[in-house]
């Protein structure tokens, strides 16, 4: 098939690994999946230490079940991305440890109080809801199959997240203030989230005319204001002068584009702000001190190779 | 066992205990006792797991020993509720609990090294072994609240030792992994005696006579050496010589069981409780059934 074909029969769900797609395709849709997957792993980093600080027992397994979901969504779609046959599961997450990975804006800030966890867990969790359901649509059949799974779980985490944003925002005065800062800090990150505005966008074009994307940066921000910024208000949150947000005084919204700082996102996006680097030096220490494990596994694999022992419980 | 005693076994067993309000002053603090060994042991041991999540070898051993904390975690919470028939609050027992109240024995509190996953494995396997012969002596237990939980509990036993027994088989068969699985157990081992030893002598002797457990803690441990050393040393692993024989010189300085824990306990309670103290919290909320609607 060549890149036309694929532009004429670009559908939902329309192509799998028995079609032989061009290598532009593959590539695209890979750069795609892998950053989602990333972007699962990258979150974990900055929700792990919330397992332990978490204020009740529930709360905790909740959120530990919680960082595991997001781990299983990174292995899905980890599959999802090795199935176009560009990489292998190993390439895409040595090149994540090594800094080459790149992922979501708001997972290169650190997050040191539980006020900030609905940030992630109801706003960019929430965003992430929005912007995957359109996914479920997208042309390669696998990614949007992993979509079908990884929407189901998320809507318990942000269901999750915003019962932990209501406990705040119905809790003390000082819980209140607390909640009002975090949002003040993430709101501007969040808005990001669904990246520059169409036209800074690089790689929208191609991926909307071979149908891995199915609605726009801008659509997808002004989908999410429509529905959060009513929700941040319900919760007794004020919205932040900056970035400026047009209502639209038909319950719609609009983010004043230039309020937002694209200088700091771009740095980001090349993985070199010192966020970027506090996160993946953690991912690139912690893996180096497994390092010796995957080693041992692949003796052990080798060794047992054909002798048909691969005991199942220890995955 | 003296006659009297027998026959208050006896009659226990036969006649088992009442519901939480129905204890004698005795018979209370026994089966509090005994339930505050169970749930801070599941408790901080989960919380030890949970550092694995996100730092695991691979993304299936990461979803698997989340999976065993998350286990661990449920398990204490069962165990807590029924601290909670007798007044207590989750505030109280978890949150606002002095550490030097806590009964965990040291083998859960124990930090690890980055990167150290043979010592989750080896610590996950000696917990578990000890885990499920508890668990079997309170399968026929006196106290109708304990009986109708165990089984839940037991069920997932099974799992946790398969998981630790494939991975111990696995690492044992490479050189560097045998390695770093014998540094484990030459730490861990001694921690791990820690499970059986008592919080009080006589509490622990009154839990056996009223049948609350049905095995002692001497008989429990003789079985987890059953279990346990002849594995080990199968994988090529040594374990301490003559520690079947004599078990008290092994024992490491602190404990735990009788409050005297390590300096980290304290440092990992702190973190635990960070939240709850910074927002001034007074409760923990509960956001899932209670146990008993769940069932």
């Amino acid at each position: 098939m060549d890149i036309e074909a694929v532009k004429q029969r670009a559908g939902p769900r329309e192509f799998s690994p028995k079609d032989d797609l061009p290598e532009e395709y593959r590539k695209a849709a890979t750069r795609m999946i892998q950053f989602h997957a990333n972007s699962e792993i990258m979150g974990a980093y900055l929700e792990r230490p919330f397992i332990r600080q978490a204020p009740s027992l529930d709360r905790k397994l909740a959120f530990s079940a919680k960082v595991q979901d997001e781990i299983g969504h990174g292995q899905l779609l980890y599959r999802a991305a090795e199935s176009l046959g560009i990489k292998s599961r190993e390439q895409m997450l040595d090149e994540l440890a090594e800094g080459e990975g790149k992922f979501l804006n708001c997972f290169h800030y650190p997050m040191e109080s539980w006020a900030e966890v609905p940030m992630i867990a109801f706003f960019v969790d929430g965003a992430a809801m929005r912007r995957q359901a359109t996914l479920k649509r997208t042309s390669w059949e696998p990614y949007a199959h992993a979509m079908d799974k990884v929407c189901f779980e998320e809507g318990f985490h942000v269901k999750h997240g915003e019962d932990i944003m209501r406990e705040l925002a119905t809790g003390s005065k000082r819980e209140q203030e607390m909640l009002q800062d975090a949002f003040d800090e993430w709101w501007p990150r969040i808005i990001q989230f669904f990246g520059p505005t169409d036209d800074k966008s690089t790689h929208h074009d191609f991926s909307a005319d071979v149908g891995l994307k199915t609605m726009t940066n801008d659509e997808l921000r002004n989908a999410f204001l429509n529905a959060y910024v009513p929700k941040a208000e319900k919760y007794g949150l004020e919205i932040p002068d900056e970035p400026r947000i047009r209502d639209n005084g038909d319950g719609t919204y609009e983010v004043v584009e230039e309020d937002l700082d694209w200088e700091e996102f771009f740095t980001i996006a090349k993985n070199d702000s010192p966020g970027s680097h506090e996160q993946i030096g953690k991912r690139e220490r912690t893996q180096e001190a497994v390092e010796w494990v995957r080693e041992s596994l692949d003796d052990w694999e080798r060794a047992s190779a054909g002798a048909n022992a691969t005991p199942e419980a220890a995955d | 066992m003296a006659a009297e005693e027998a026959e208050s076994t006896e009659q226990a067993e036969r006649t088992g205990l009442g519901m939480p309000d129905d204890l004698s002053d005795d018979e209370r603090e026994a089966v509090e006792t005994l339930l505050y060994r169970l749930a801070d042991d599941e408790l901080v041991i989960a919380e030890r797991y949970t550092e694995w999540q996100v730092r695991a070898p691979t993304l299936e051993s990461d979803l698997a020993l989340a999976n065993i904390a998350q286990d661990e975690f449920g398990h204490a919470r069962l165990w807590y509720d029924l601290l909670e028939d007798f007044g207590a609050t989750e505030a109280d027992l978890i949150f606002e609990r002095d550490p030097a109240d806590f009964r965990h024995a040291t083998l859960a509190e124990l930090p690890f090294e980055d990167g150290d996953w043979a010592d989750a494995i080896v610590r996950s396997y000696l917990y578990d072994e000890a885990e499920a012969l508890r668990l079997e002596a309170l399968d026929g237990t006196a106290y109708p609240r304990i009986a109708d939980r165990v089984g839940k509990v037991l069920g997932e036993e099974d799992y946790h030792r398969e998981h630790a027994q494939n991975w111990l088989e696995r690492l044992a068969a490479d050189e560097q992994g045998l390695a770093r699985l014998q540094d484990a157990v030459d730490r861990l081992l001694p921690a791990a005696l820690a499970l059986w030893e008592p919080v009080d002598e006589d509490v622990e002797a009154r839990i056996d006579d009223l049948g609350i457990r049905t095995d002692s803690l001497d008989s429990m441990r003789e079985q987890w050496f059953d279990r346990v050393l002849p594995f080990l040393r199968a994988l090529g692993l040594d374990t301490p010589e003559g520690v079947r024989e004599d078990p008290e010189s092994f024992l490491p300085d602190h404990r735990g069981r009788d409050g005297d824990h390590t300096d980290d306990w304290p440092d990992l309670h702190d973190e635990m409780t960070r939240t709850y103290r910074e927002l001034g919290r007074t409760e923990a909320h509960e956001i899932m059934p209670d146990p008993d609607e769940a069932e």
